[in-house]
């Protein structure tokens, strides 16, 4: 076997000349052993111990989290450090979330929250993904829009509510305005920094495979940013549900329907507590649902299939 | 150029697969101009291996990038008289979320064969690098020799032609190879080299490999260029087929003398 080193080969075991038909057989071997050896090891299917095992890791310790955090908040309601009005008793909250589920009236409010909520983010989507594919590429453009975008982004979504009203009227219309303002940013963003960060060597490979300006976004540039675009994608889901409620909470009117966002100002307006900490609740249960069901699975299946598992 | 190249006994008339005529390659613009390349001459026959030997900042990657069009000269002529040449670079650079399989075929899709005829060649390029039960595997399932052979596959798929057969008859096909095999390890490299020579001999396709491992260029390489350093010329060039052990040891001893001369003359400059 031929060492890299530049020193002159030791006389006894001299390589065989490179293309002889018996060193050619024997680097086949060679070769096999190398790939049987350096494969990673394929992981045993889990069996349903491990598999119990994880689901405890994974389960059990943001149950303990809650648990505790009631507890505490018990206790000091127990102690009557704040008047019932502003700290009521867990007890009092799980009974108001209890009548307005039984009651039917959530499924309501969730629909009402949530469809518009998805729908902007939709729109947000159609909107945000040309826009930021032109702005990575182009650069001029970046160099005009790039830094209002990015001030756009940390720019509270809340704060174009009052104009969103005096434009659009108490309308789902002006809700909209708000939701796409607060997801349009942090989407384009997303796709942006996923195209800045593909390594250069992969569209040169595409120039090289003969991939033209449209064939390389296709098959090269979209599907090498998806991380990037997908990270965006979960902070505007985010985004355009804050501003939905900042939207729900500031316009309310029998006209716009009862979303969580109005039930929430109703427990300001009638002074009841356990109400406003139901629709708190409420409207948490809602992010961190979509981000579970959708988002993790989404962001857990892109990751693995490339090798970049974060967090098992 | 100070060839001492001794000619081969019927002088051939086969049109050359690559041709370099005086090339000059210059980048950046004005007082921080950089000479890459001046005047090199250099010419691949079909099925021609020759290997380009060079210390860094000698320009054999801007020499590469040149011959597969990726930049162009500042003056001098590129003739190149090839299918599209394929293309192995120092990493892998497979795309991460396809498989080995769909590596090699984005490169045939790219290259507009069609679906059926796509998965047979797919299924040949990946026998050709003894990968064949591993298609479905993504890249960083495999190991990094795994990898850069999967990439070869690749790189040889686009010299198919659409119908999906391997490269025509009436054009020879060529192989740029950038240091495939420098990130390896010794053994794992040991292995590559001499699968690409059993690549090389079946397909036989032109490989222009460029290299700073002397004894690489000896072992693979039909004929060694010698390039010098900023700015790149053709110092030397060896004849190296099919020698005994010991002239392939005296060769290497011989390159490795004449490339520490070229190094140390950067010292003054």
């Amino acid at each position: 076997m031929s060492l890299p080193d530049d020193s002159a080969p030791p006389a006894t075991e001299t390589p065989p000349p490179g293309g002889a038909p018996v060193a050619v057989a024997d680097y086949g071997a060679v070769g096999a052993g190398l790939d049987a050896l350096e494969l990673p090891t394929a992981n045993s299917a889990p069996t349903t111990a491990d598999r119990l095992r994880r689901i405890t890791r994974a389960v059990l310790p943001p149950v303990l989290a809650i648990v505790l955090l009631i507890g505490i908040w018990q206790a000091l309601w127990a102690a009557a450090f704040w008047p019932e009005y502003k700290l009521p008793a867990p007890r009092a909250v799980g009974a108001e979330l209890l009548n307005n589920i039984t009651s039917g009236q959530v499924f309501g409010q969730l629909w009402v929250s949530v469809h518009r909520a998805v729908f902007g983010f939709l729109i947000g989507v159609v909107i945000a993904t040309p826009l930021g594919l032109l702005l990575a590429k182009v650069r001029t453009l970046r160099a005009a829009v790039g830094p209002m975008l990015s001030g756009l982004q940390s720019l509270p979504s809340v704060a174009w509510v009052p104009a969103a009203i005096l434009w659009f009227g108490i309308t789902p219309s002006a809700i909209y305005f708000v939701v796409l303002l607060g997801s349009v940013p942090s989407i384009a963003n997303g796709l942006i920094s996923g195209i800045d960060q593909i390594p250069p060597i992969l569209p040169k490979v595409g120039k090289v495979l003969g991939a033209g300006r449209l064939a390389g976004a296709r098959h090269i540039l979209l599907p090498a940013a998806l991380p990037g675009y997908l990270a965006g994608l979960k902070q505007g889901w985010a985004f355009s549900w804050r501003s939905l409620m900042a939207a729900e909470l500031i316009a309310n009117s029998p006209q716009l329907g009862q979303g969580l966002g109005q039930y929430l100002e109703d427990g300001r307006s009638l002074n009841d507590m356990p109400t406003v900490m139901a629709a708190i609740i409420l409207i948490l249960f809602v992010g961190i649902g979509i981000d579970l069901l959708v988002f993790r699975p989404l962001e857990r299946w892109v990751l693995h299939s490339r090798g970049l598992t974060g967090m098992a | 150029m100070t060839a001492t190249l001794r000619l081969r006994p019927s002088t051939p008339i086969v049109e050359p697969a690559v041709r370099l005529t005086g090339v000059h390659k210059v980048f950046g613009r004005g007082a921080r101009t950089v000479t890459a390349l001046a005047g090199v001459d250099l010419r691949v026959d079909p099925g021609e291996f020759v290997c380009l030997l060079g210390a860094s900042g000698c320009g054999k990657t801007t020499l590469l990038n040149l011959v597969a069009g990726l930049d162009t000269a500042s003056s001098g002529e590129v003739l190149r008289n090839t299918s599209r040449p394929a293309v192995m670079f120092q990493e892998a650079a497979l795309m991460p979320w396809l498989t080995a399989t769909r590596n090699i075929e984005l490169a045939l899709r790219l290259a507009g064969v069609r679906r059926t005829a796509r998965r047979q060649r797919t299924d040949e390029l990946l026998d050709l690098v003894r990968l064949t039960g591993v298609g479905d595997k993504r890249p960083h399932e495999l190991s990094g020799g795994m990898r850069q052979r999967v990439a070869l596959a690749r790189a040889l798929a686009c010299t198919t032609e659409p119908d999906g057969t391997a490269a025509a008859s009436e054009l020879p096909s060529l192989l740029l190879m950038d240091e495939p095999f420098s990130s390896l390890d010794a053994i794992t490299r040991d292995v590559l080299q001499a699968e690409l020579l059993r690549v090389w001999e079946a397909t036989k396709t032109a490989v222009l490999f460029v290299t700073h491992d002397v004894r690489e260029a000896v072992r693979l390489g039909q004929r060694v260029v010698l390039l010098s350093s900023r700015p790149g010329r053709v110092v030397r060039e060896w004849r190296v087929v099919n020698p005994s052990a010991a002239a392939e040891a005296e060769t290497v001893h011989e390159i490795n003398g004449r490339l520490r001369e070229v190094i140390s003359s950067h010292v003054a400059a």
